[in-house]
């Protein structure tokens, strides 16, 4: 059996200034980790849940994103003989043309400062395109009516976008449009939205054109053959599966991912250091101490565990507060703007299972890689130096 | 009764210190019987506690052979010394060398928890071993708040509670007063007498010595001399040969 927790415990207690100093550092390089994580998560939950796999979106050749794709209507004629398209019970094409405008919204705050929020026109399939979309106040826009309907998290940070208020829209923001409903979109990006009817947003603007068809298909698998067809000869234009077009726009998290690695690796080795320090002086002060274990028959390998045991103590108990400091962040409110289509996208931060894993898992390591020299140097402890008189 | 007996023969030790040899044993021969309780006397430096060190199997010869009950020392690895000394020696030193952060009681359980045994056994035993020591009353005081005296006596109990065949004190009373040394004295008396422990005990302190069966002098190397106790005659005959 081994040596008793409470004795490494205790022994942490004694050499208390030196514990804590590790003790703190290593909470700081977990809450760190765990909250610059929960943004790339946040975000990513946030454009994970947007899009379907059997809806393709169709972008002029050359553009990336809505905002900077133009498609004039002959050419948006061009599509409805791609394969695979579904159809509605009376038989229409789930085919939606939809125009991405944006306009400048103060948000709720004493600030008030205005973000660029996304205006979609769109016409009635769009709901039949995107399922998810689902008003769950209020009512929908009328056709030829200066009404809107806006996603909840655009509601929540916006000023005066509830029912029964007010947004100014158009090519110079001179029109009035009441919100008459808000819808949810399965906590996908479109919740960021505001949505109107097509030709009063074409009009607002005075556009003939428009930025995106959503194409909603019958089988996810027929995806590729769609977007071949859409690709080729015949229609000449840009697509994509929705969800391999958010995961594009969150190639901005995998960057936060990489920079949060970085950093955190370079803290880590701090990390590292600071244990290996507060355990070299830990062991060096207990020299005849371990000697009297090793005496009384305790083995090597029992003092370097006992050891590793006291620096993952050390890097196990911050982490726990690590977790529980980035907790307090969690579901807590930001803004992503999104630098492919300059609009506001909302989201939660997130400390996922996997954020608080790889927490634990690099406190093992720190524990770990700071704990095993000492522990080692402690069991090489030459028994009979070290009892002898001081 | 122990019924461990201590052999040593031709015993060298050569301690090597920036390539020089140093020598402190030099083919020293000793016999201790099973349940003798023997003093070690010999002047500073003379190799007294390296020769307790290797009866202990703390540390191994250079030459010759050490042999305490089956245990050929000489022939064990540095692991086979380690689990065989948790079993059957007790150690003692002047030092007493308890840990700090463990009350009297936990610092007593160390050595029992090498040993496969549920929690109430190893609590009884403590128990017992305090009991012998007369300290039941300490069991949860840390050794800041013992008095020396004290200390070397939980010392004792943790040396004890495994009921080890072989007691080995290098210098217990070297640090504490006339009174408190005759205390502990008499209890290693005890578990010599009463428990039958084989005992060899490091002192510099005549009166020390009269506790003993028998006293042995260790100077350059080897054992020149020895005396019988008349005051505590022996059973076993033992010579130094
Ligand atoms: N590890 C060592 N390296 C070198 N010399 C040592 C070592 N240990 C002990 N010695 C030497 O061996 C001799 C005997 O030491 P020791 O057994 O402690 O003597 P005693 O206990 O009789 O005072 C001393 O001269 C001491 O300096
Ligand atoms: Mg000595």
């Amino acid at each position: 059996m081994a040596l008793p927790l409470t004795y490494n415990f205790r022994n942490l207690l004694v050499r208390r200034l030196s514990t804590s100093l590790t003790f703190f550092v290593v909470t700081v390089v977990v809450a760190v980790l765990c909250v610059l994580l929960s943004f790339a998560a946040g975000i990513r939950a946030s454009l994970r849940a947007s899009g379907w796999p059997q809806n393709v979106l169709v972008l002029k050749t050359g553009a990336t994103a809505e905002s900077t794709s133009i498609i004039y209507p002959d050419e948006a004629g061009r599509i409805v003989q791609t394969p695979g398209i579904a159809t509605d019970s009376s038989g229409q094409l789930l085919l939606s043309p939809e125009l991405c405008v944006q306009t400048s919204v103060p948000r709720i705050g004493p600030d008030g400062t205005p973000a660029n929020v996304a205006i979609r026109g769109v016409d009635r399939v769009a709901f039949d395109v995107h399922p998810e979309v689902k008003l769950i106040e209020g009512r929908l826009f009328e056709d030829g009516a200066q009404e809107v309907i806006v996603g909840v998290q655009a509601r929540d940070r916006y000023q005066n976008l509830h029912v029964g208020g007010e947004v100014m829209l158009g090519r110079s923001t001179n029109r009035v449009f009441k919100v008459v409903g808000v819808f949810e979109a399965a906590g996908g990006a479109l919740e960021s939205e505001i949505w109107s009817g097509r030709t009063m947003i074409a009009d607002a603007h005075n556009f003939r054109f428009v930025s995106s068809i959503a194409v909603r298909l019958e089988d996810p698998a027929r995806a590729e053959e769609a977007i071949r067809y859409i690709k080729g000869p015949a229609v000449r234009m840009n697509a994509r599966t929705e969800v391999d077009y958010y995961d594009d726009l969150s190639t901005k998290t995998r960057q936060i991912v990489l920079l949060t690695s970085i950093l955190i690796g370079i803290m880590s080795v701090g990390a590292i250091f600071a244990v290996a320090n507060t355990m070299y002086a830990s062991v060096d002060s207990r020299r005849r101490e371990i000697a009297m274990l090793r005496t009384i028959g305790f083995s090597r390998r029992s003092i370097v565990t006992s050891f590793l045991v006291e620096s993952l103590l050390i890097t196990l108990t911050a982490c726990l507060v690590g977790i529980a400091v980035s907790l307090s962040v969690d579901g807590s409110r930001q803004d992503f703007l999104s630098d492919t289509t300059w609009t506001v996208l909302a989201y939660e931060l997130r400390v996922t299972p996997e954020i608080i894993l790889s927490a634990l898992g690099l406190s093992t390591l720190v524990g770990l890689f700071g704990g095993l020299a000492p522990a080692v140097r402690a069991s090489r402890t030459r028994i009979i130096e070290a009892l002898r008189k001081a | 009764m122990s019924t461990v007996d201590i052999e040593l023969r031709k015993v060298r030790k050569v301690y090597f210190k920036d390539r020089l040899e140093i020598p402190v044993l030099e083919g020293l021969d000793l016999t201790i019987a099973a349940g003798e309780f023997v003093v070690l006397m010999g002047p500073s430096g003379s190799g007294k506690s390296t020769l307790l060190h290797l009866i202990g199997g703390l540390d191994s010869a250079t030459g010759g052979s050490v042999r305490v009950g089956d245990a050929h020392l000489e022939k064990m690895s540095e692991r086979e010394r380690t689990a065989w000394r948790s079993r059957h020696v007790g150690f003692i030193f002047q030092m007493y060398h308890l840990v700090p952060v463990l009350t009297a009681a936990q610092n007593v359980e160390l050595p029992l928890l090498l040993f496969s045994m549920s929690s109430s056994q190893r609590k009884e035993r403590v128990r017992t071993a305090l009991e012998v020591v007369g300290l039941s009353d300490r069991a949860d005081h840390r050794p800041n708040q013992l008095s020396g005296g004290q200390e070397q006596r939980v010392a004792i109990a943790r040396a004890i509670v495994t009921d080890p065949d072989v007691i080995l004190a290098d210098e217990p009373t070297g640090d504490l007063d006339a009174k408190t040394s005759e205390e502990i004295l008499e209890l290693l008396n005890l578990l010599n007498s009463e428990f039958g422990k084989t005992i060899l005990m490091v002192t510099h302190d005549p009166r020390a010595a009269s506790h003993g069966q028998r006293t042995v002098h260790l100077d350059k190397g080897v054992l020149d001399r020895e005396e019988l106790n008349p005051a505590r005659p022996r059973g076993a005959a033992a010579m130094v040969s």
